[in-house]
């Protein structure tokens, strides 16, 4: 029985198909997948998808398992069963203000502060936890301009090492958000498919556990 | 999807259960009683003249408890309940492009016991056979399992609904971090970090008893030893499996609970279980149980499986030319009164234009009516004979057998 895997294409793409070849799962190289979207080796099929779309191909059944990171799921609501921590493609969700702003402490906000993002539905959730009141303007791209073109006070976004903020001359003030790579799966396919789909769970969590020293 | 609907609904009939008709309109406070504040938000809700808030509903199963606490009252228990109809939810997020969707459920209420259980259990399955279903597959769960489980590890409250809330949002990740941090080790604890792994045939039940040491779980995994026994007999042992990790409404269900899957479709086509908790709250306290299938999904279901919704078949056409009309329409008649679906063409056709017609309504058999005596009865296989009306009906009803 073919089980297929959606894996993201982008920063997660090379430690999907490591853990992949050390949970024996199937063995492919960055060269081998190339711009291929489809690919089949070893009764294990492969489809690579953006990012923010591996839930879409998870909750519809188009994909039995995906692997995408946690930054995604936080935005999403969906059916999928969220399995295993990788590990891998660590970073976190900052909130971050320009290096010159008097911003710091939620006690120097303004009374509803203004947001750039690229991630609303957490941006808001982190502010409403925090009894804050937010205005969460929703990007898609280049969200580091917002602050200094005067869109905005402040932006939450993505970062694994800091390098871009501080490209950009932005200073963090808080962390909204930790994410790593997880292994997310169909409701149904954990039924109907059982034993191939667990077999498959239960050899990338290994792998997983092995690489993180546990 | 009609035909589908009707086929379930007969199925249903053939086991007792009573056609109810539901109100599309419910007080929000009505609605309250029964579901929880999550779909209570994705209802669409407005207000009436008078202020009170009122919801289009999203499912029927509260509106059925409403009713069988109220009108049937008098009724005696156990009651048997069927119902057909679409409801509305936003969705929200993915799947919002579907805000109506068609139901067909069934309840059983006032009946306790694997007996009742395996009931609606081996109903629901009869009714996806019904509606033209071939490969599907049951799982069968207990709320109860679960319950005992997180009684059992005694933890902290704040812990406790942690672990409800990751388990409601299939987050096993955060589910593994709860526990990890809780310093007692046990053979429950790591049943509950493998929940979606518990599943299998009977033997699983054998396993996992001899893990647990909670009455509610062992009583759990009584019942469904009993059910699953009860569904061999029910002829289904074939199609159903166990699922300790099901994941449902541990609010709500209070009992046995299942759900059925399609081939390749990614949710659950029907679900169902036992809620007794729910009648008392209208002021009948009663045990219950019953499952809804969702009628869309069947549909796509069934288109999958490449077997199509079978369409009712028309026995025969009738078309006319000249005089014809007053024969065919007396021909029409009495085919029907036969138990035969005819249809008689409302414009006078030549018989090679009637032809036509006739493969395009798609009857087994096709009359051509003209101003003489004799009308043209054409076979499936393009034969013309010519007989006098009154012998077409024999004709047709013994081509029919």
């Amino acid at each position: 029985m073919t089980v297929s895997i959606a894996l993201p294409t982008g920063a997660l793409l090379e430690g999907s198909l490591e853990l992949l070849n050390r949970a024996g799962v199937v063995n492919l190289t960055q060269r081998e997948v190339g711009r291929r979207l489809l690919l089949e080796k070893g009764g294990v099929r492969v489809v690579l998808v953006k990012p923010v779309d591996v839930t879409a191909y998870v909750d519809f059944g188009a994909a039995d398992l995906g692997i995408v990171g946690k930054d995604q799921l936080w935005e999403v609501e969906g059916d999928h069963y969220e399995l295993v921590d990788l590990h891998f493609g660590s970073c976190r969700l900052v909130m971050a203000v320009p290096e010159d702003s008097a911003l710091g402490a939620p006690s120097t906000w303004p009374p509803v502060i203004r947001v750039a993002t690229k991630y609303p539905r957490s941006t808001a959730l982190y502010f409403a936890r925090g009894g804050n009141a937010a205005e969460v303007i929703k990007l898609n791209g280049s969200v580091e301009l917002a602050p200094q073109v005067g869109l905005a006070d402040a932006i939450v976004d993505l970062t694994a090492t800091g390098t871009t903020l501080r490209e950009n001359r932005l200073r963090i003030i808080a962390e909204v958000g930790l994410s790593t790579a997880r292994l997310i799966a169909n409701q149904a396919s954990l039924k109907t498919r059982a034993g191939a789909v667990q077999a498959l769970v239960t050899a990338i969590r290994t792998a997983a556990e092995i690489a993180n020293g546990a | 999807m009609r035909a589908a609907q009707e086929a379930i609904l007969a199925e249903m009939r053939a086991w007792g259960y009573r056609f109810i008709v539901t109100p599309t309109l419910e007080s929000v406070d009505v609605l309250a009683l029964g579901l929880g504040p999550q779909q209570l938000r994705r209802l669409f809700k407005f207000a009436d003249a008078d202020g009170t808030l009122l919801a289009v509903v999203g499912e029927k199963t509260v509106s059925v408890a409403r009713l069988a606490a109220g009108q049937l009252r008098g009724a005696p228990l156990p009651l048997r309940l069927c119902y057909a109809g679409s409801v509305l939810s936003n969705e929200g997020g993915r799947f919002a492009n579907r805000r109506e969707t068609h139901q067909v459920g069934a309840e059983l209420i006032g009946a306790g016991g694997p007996a009742a259980d395996a009931e609606v259990i081996a109903l629901a399955v009869r009714c996806l056979g019904a509606a033209g279903l071939r490969r599907y597959q049951v799982d069968v769960g207990h709320s109860e399992f679960f319950q005992g489980l997180l009684a059992g590890l005694r933890l902290p409250v704040e812990t406790e609904a942690g672990v409800r809330q990751a388990l409601a949002g299939r987050d096993f990740v955060a589910l593994e971090a709860l526990l990890e941090a809780t310093p007692l080790k046990s053979a429950e604890r790591e049943l509950l970090l493998r929940f979606p792994a518990l599943r299998g045939g009977v033997e699983i039940l054998e396993a996992a008893g001899s893990l647990v040491s909670n009455r509610r779980s062992e009583k759990a995994l009584a019942d469904l030893a009993r059910v699953a026994e009860l569904l061999e007999a029910h002829g289904l042992a074939g199609s159903v499996n166990l699922d300790l990790g099901a994941i449902r409404d541990f609010e709500y269900y209070t009992g046995v609970t299942f759900e059925a899957y399609g081939p390749d479709l990614g949710r659950p086509l029907a679900a169902g279980g036992r809620y007794d908790g729910l009648l008392r709250r209208f002021g009948r306290p009663a045990a219950a149980t019953g499952f809804v299938i969702h009628l869309d999904l069947v549909g796509e279901a069934i288109g999958r499986d490449g077997g199509g919704p079978r369409l009712p078949r028309l026995d025969a056409a009738v078309a006319w030319t000249g005089e014809g009309l007053a024969d065919a329409l007396r021909l029409g008649s009495s085919l029907r009164l036969f138990g035969m679906r005819s249809v008689v063409d409302t414009e006078a056709r030549a018989l090679p234009a009637a032809r036509a017609w006739a493969r395009q309504v798609g009857a087994a058999q096709f009359v051509h009516c003209g101003s003489g005596p004799q009308v043209a009865l054409v076979g499936a296989d393009g034969k013309v004979r010519r007989l006098p009306p009154e012998q077409v009906v024999g004709r047709i009803a013994g081509v029919r057998q």
